[in-house]
């Protein structure tokens, strides 16, 4: 996939700048455009503070999406939450346990019908946040764990036809979900995604993608897009209409 | 005399004179006491001695016989007006086992008396002796057991046969080509059998019934008259299980039924004689015998019976089978066709051969469109048939869906879209058709190709005009019809046609829906109960207030009870900006904007209204999901959002449960003859009954369209009113039903019915000869045709029943001979025995 060059930066730069509200906050719409919260939770929860910003970015430029860009920080008590149904969760190093409070809401969030991605940012695996994650999710939904998404999922063909999944980094090449139905409502990637998607205010990527390089990158873009697709469409691509398109291009 | 009865028959013969019979026992007598060797030696007979013992045996019996014979004349009564028969009886007040003990002490005596005399060589002394011992044995068992005469007065009963006369419909068709009715015929044949009649009179109580659905007694002197064969239905099972049990109350058995019919049953024995029916016939414990009447030849061509469920699924296969009977129709194909209320539905060409009779003609098609239907099968007419009604049959068919097919057309991925999607994919009752644009004109997914997407063309032709027609319910949300890259303009008066012809449409509100999206400037604008102002979209928040019209309708029924649906719209949570439409005459506004004026009145949040035979629903806001998501922030278990759709749904959809008006005929097909007749519900706009609405009701010829007859009703207290309507001429018929309350319309609600042209009587007249044997066989009874019937040759069962009225008992025993004697035999025996020196 070709990297970006200046004139597209500019482009990029230009679209963001326009995407971002001025003085209002909303405009009619907004309530039902796509905006993601970001759980604040007692450790290091905005390490890639830029990351959801450049994800909107990529979603409203490659889809039909409307966007609000600007994440907003929540308390994971505060009820406000379930006007954001789609949260990410991600971090650097390990987090101190949720209250209880946090954890009830958190799990009526997802429940009826809001959507958590979580990332490791720090690309830990079976310590740092990995392991605070894994604690919290067995405490939010207890019968519900954590189990490795299978390439057949709907969220590998929610806009892109996806055959792998890769971040900033590649600890696992797989996501993991938990599902609760039919419905992934927990997705939890260990290969820090917003690591690839984060990129500072002169358009430079804040991190290195190894060990696939800028391809790596657009992979992570794409998973991100999917992953916003399946919690605005839901299983939208398995509608039979669909299937046979899907099976003839994955041929 | 009196006549005898029972066993003392065998005696009825002996009409000798006395001193005959006298002579007769005093040979036989002779024969045995002088020993029948020495007769037959003197007679010149070789081997007497072989000969003897049997002319011995012989003597016996005859002397016995005679002897009984004797008694008989003797003790017989004289004849008596008031008795006509009797009998010996014995009149002792000693019980049963004593008279037997005296009788065997009597025997034994005689056979001492026998012993008393083994040393005498003189047969014949002996065998007097022991003769005369053995009557005064016989005498002194007399004594004790007091023989008497009862003398009885009986009254005989006869037997019932039970005469069953078919009066149904068919019995009107000739008995052979052109011949008389098969009535006529029955009656000729009766007025040829009075002669029978009579002798059978003689024997049994015979009995005429005419029947048909029903049986009804004929008075006998008029069988010879031929009935009026009108009955719409023939039930033979039926009439015989009622001729059975008329007689079997007042005591009298039934002998046998003759039954003269065509056999053409079409109630129990309409499949043929089941074994249910044949137990049924045997537990008459009498024959049936049968005569069967019509020998063919009959030309008509009839639709028997169509077999199709009562009711089909909208958009899915339904099969018909119509069930052909052809009766002298030359061999050739003939085109059996379906019609719903006048329109063609399909052909089904259909094979006649000469060597069959019945056929079956396969209709599929697919109903399109819900509701009730008069759907007619219909075959020919051919010159000269018999029956020309029994050509088409009508029948009506309920179609309802399986589930709501939705089509939901979003224009951009969104929580509104999330939440109306994941809600209706969880119903069971919906199957959802999504199409989501997911990537405009202006989007660029990075792709060095296509198929690295999953996206597929948007099939707008096949979908908005295809398949449109296919769908219960369209919801477009926030979709702009004036992008170029699907060209909806083009389709935008399919979709309002498609409403006004009965489908329903959901908009959602966006930047690309109402005024924003310039809808009121298409001709599907006109389908939407609101229009936009002009006015920029709101932004603000506020909390949906329902309004009164809200409070009674169905779909903004959020809670069980009114009262509640009320607090539950107060709790909501906010939505963030509308649409500002202004809602349009007729519409009606459920929820609002409390705070934002259009021209004197709040802004609709959610419209509603009936647009041609469809409904529409506006959904001025895009964050309606509030209702869904944020509002169980709290946990709460109320699903308001859920329900407001499903209730939507239901009522945009016209779900039955939700009209306001209903009605629902008695029979959906009439049989000839027979009234329309239907209820009528009326409810108010909160859907509770509607005591005291004018319901005024037309029956429309549904092939026609012509209103047939009309009247007017009112709704009783449970808001219920029945209407019926003279029976009209056959054919498809709507019945539609207007309701208002004071000048309130409440609604209207249809129903369809079908009258028959033939009952089942005349859908297939042909005789049927082998049911009547098959009844016969049955029952132990004779089938025999018309022609060559007697009456006095069918099996009947004969027993006479007799009952006794009065009884007189006359002592014999005390008459001055029986002790003449006893007396005379103990003293020839005594003097006897002291003469030949025993004593």
């Amino acid at each position: 996939l070709p990297a970006l060059n200046r004139r597209q930066f500019l482009k990029a730069a230009a679209g963001t700048a326009i995407l971002v509200p001025g003085a209002r906050a909303f405009a009619f719409g907004d309530e039902s455009r796509f905006r993601p919260a970001i759980v604040q939770h007692g450790g290091n929860w905005n390490a890639r503070p830029t990351a959801l910003r450049r994800l909107c970015w990529e979603v409203a430029g490659r889809t039909s999406i409307e966007v609000y860009p600007e994440a907003r920080p929540f308390d994971p008590e505060d009820r406000e939450l379930f006007y954001f149904p789609f949260a990410y969760l991600g971090g650097e190093g390990a987090f101190p346990p949720l209250t209880e409070a946090a954890v009830t809401n958190l799990r009526r969030y997802l429940t009826y019908g809001g959507f958590i991605l979580a990332d490791a940012n720090d690309g830990s695996d079976g310590d740092g946040l990995d392991a605070s994650f894994r604690r919290e999710m067995a405490r939010i939904l207890p019968g519900n764990q954590l189990t490795h998404l299978s390439q057949d999922h709907v969220v590998f063909k929610s806009y892109y036809l996806l055959d792998h999944h890769a971040g900033r980094l590649l600890v696992r090449p797989y996501l993991e979900a938990a599902m609760l139905g039919a419905r992934a409502a927990v997705v939890y990637s260990h290969n820090d995604l917003a690591g690839a998607w984060a990129r500072d205010e002169q358009g430079d990527w804040e991190f290195e993608v190894s060990p696939g390089g800028e391809a790596q990158r657009e992979t992570a873009f794409r998973t991100g897009v999917n992953l916003v697709m399946y919690a605005m469409c839901l299983d939208y691509k398995e509608d039979a209409v669909h299937v046979p398109f899907i099976m003839k291009r994955r041929r | 005399m009196i006549s005898l009865s029972g066993f003392w028959r065998l005696f009825a013969f002996l009409s000798w004179p006395t001193p005959a019979l006298v002579a007769m026992v005093v040979l036989s007598a002779a024969v045995l006491i002088a020993g029948p060797r020495v007769l037959l030696r003197a007679l010149g007979v070789r081997r007497a001695r072989i000969v003897a013992p049997v002319a011995r045996i012989v003597a016996a019996v005859f002397g016995l016989w005679f002897a009984s014979g004797l008694l008989v004349r003797l003790v017989a009564p004289k004849a008596d007006p008031l008795y006509d028969t009797w009998r010996i009886v014995s009149l002792s007040p000693l019980p049963a086992p004593v008279i037997a003990a005296l009788s065997v002490v009597a025997a034994v005596m005689a056979f001492l008396a026998r012993g008393s005399l083994r040393g005498d060589s003189m047969g014949p002394r002996r065998r007097l002796a022991t003769m005369l011992r053995v009557a005064v044995a016989l005498a002194l068992v007399l004594l004790v057991t007091e023989p008497g005469r009862r003398l009885l007065q009986t009254t005989r009963i006869k037997n019932r046969v039970a005469l069953l006369l078919d009066k149904s419909a068919s019995m009107g068709f000739p008995e052979k080509p052109g011949g008389d009715s098969r009535a006529q015929a029955v009656a000729s044949f009766l007025s040829r059998s009075s002669s029978d009649l009579s002798r059978l009179a003689q024997r049994f109580t015979l009995e005429f019934y005419g029947f048909d659905r029903d049986v009804e007694p004929i008075d006998s002197a008029r069988i010879a008259d031929p009935l009026d064969a009108k009955g719409g239905r023939t039930d033979i099972l039926g009439a015989v299980r009622s001729v059975a049990a008329n007689g079997a109350s007042a005591g009298r058995k039934l002998s046998g039924v003759i039954l003269l019919s065509d056999g053409t049953d079409n109630v129990e024995l309409h499949e043929g004689l089941t074994s249910k029916a044949k137990d049924a016939l045997s537990d008459l414990g009498a024959p049936v015998d049968t005569i069967a009447v019509g020998s063919g030849g009959l030309r008509d061509l009839a639709i028997e019976r169509v077999a199709v469920e009562d009711f089909a699924f909208v958009r899915n296969t339904v099969t018909v089978e119509a069930i052909i009977k052809a009766h002298g129709i030359p061999a050739q194909t003939i085109d059996v066709v379906l019609r719903r209320e006048g329109r063609l539905v399909a052909t089904t060409p259909v094979q006649l051969n000469w060597n069959k009779d019945t056929y079956s003609a396969k209709f599929s098609f697919i109903p399109d469109q819900t509701g009730q239907f008069v759907y007619t099968v219909a075959a020919p007419i051919f010159p000269e048939e018999a029956v020309t009604t029994n050509n088409a049959r009508s029948f009506v068919l309920k179609v309802i869906r399986d589930r709501v097919r939705v089509l939901f057309v979003v224009g951009h991925p969104s929580w509104d879209e999330r939440f109306i999607r994941g809600l209706l994919r969880q119903d069971p009752n919906v199957d959802l058709i999504s199409f989501f644009i997911l990537r405009s004109s202006g989007n660029n997914p990075k792709v060095m190709r296509e198929d690295e997407l999953s996206l597929i063309p948007f099939p707008v032709n096949e979908i908005f005009r295809e398949q449109l027609h296919t769908f219960d319910l369209v919801i477009l949300q926030n979709f702009a019809h004036r992008d170029r890259a699907y060209e909806m303009d083009r389709y935008l008066p399919d979709m309002r046609d498609y409403v006004h012809e009965g489908g329903a449409l959901v908009m959602i509100g966006g930047e690309n829906a109402f005024g924003e999206g310039k809808y009121q400037d298409t001709p599907l604008g006109d389908a939407l109960p609101v229009e936009g102002t002009g006015q920029a979209p709101t932004t603000e928040n506020f909390q949906a207030r329902l309004t009164p019209e809200g409070r009674r309708h169905p779909v903004t029924q959020a809670a069980l009870s009114a009262g509640e649906a009320e607090r539950v719209w107060a709790d909501m949570p906010p939505l963030s900006g509308i649409n500002v439409t202004r809602a349009k005459p007729g519409a009606q506004v459920l929820l609002e904007d409390p705070f934002l004026n259009v021209d004197g009145k709040n802004a609709p949040v959610v419209a509603v209204w009936d647009y041609g035979r469809g409904r529409v629903m506006a959904v001025t806001a895009d964050s309606s999901w509030h209702w869904a998501f944020p509002a169980l922030a709290s946990g709460s278990a109320v699903r308001p959002y859920d329900r407001f759709w499903g209730n939507a749904i239901r009522w945009l959809v016209r779900d039955p449960q939700l009209t306001p008006v209903r009605l629902q005929a008695d029979k959906a097909a009439v049989e000839p003859g027979d009234a329309i007749s239907a209820t009528v519900s009326a409810h108010g706009s909160d859907y509770g009954p509607a005591p005291g609405a004018q319901i005024s009701v037309e029956l429309v010829d549904a092939d026609q369209g012509r209103t047939v007859a009309r009247n007017q009703v009112t709704a009783g207290p449970d808001g219920n009113a029945r209407v019926e309507f003279t029976p009209p001429a056959p054919g498809p018929y709507r019945i539609v039903a207007h309701a208002t309350k004071g000048e309130t319309p409440l609604g209207d609600a249809e129903d369809a019915v079908a009258v028959r042209a033939a009952g089942p009587e005349l859908s297939d007249a042909s005789p049927r000869p082998e049911l009547l044997k098959a009844i016969s066989d049955a029952t132990g009874g004779r089938s025999v045709e018309l022609d060559k019937a007697s009456l006095l040759d069918l099996p009947l069962v004969d027993p006479e029943v007799v009952e006794v009225g009065q009884r007189r008992d006359e002592p014999l025993w005390d008459r001055w001979y029986s002790l003449a004697i006893i007396a005379g035999a103990v003293g020839l025996e005594w003097l006897l025995r002291r003469r030949w020196g025993f004593i």
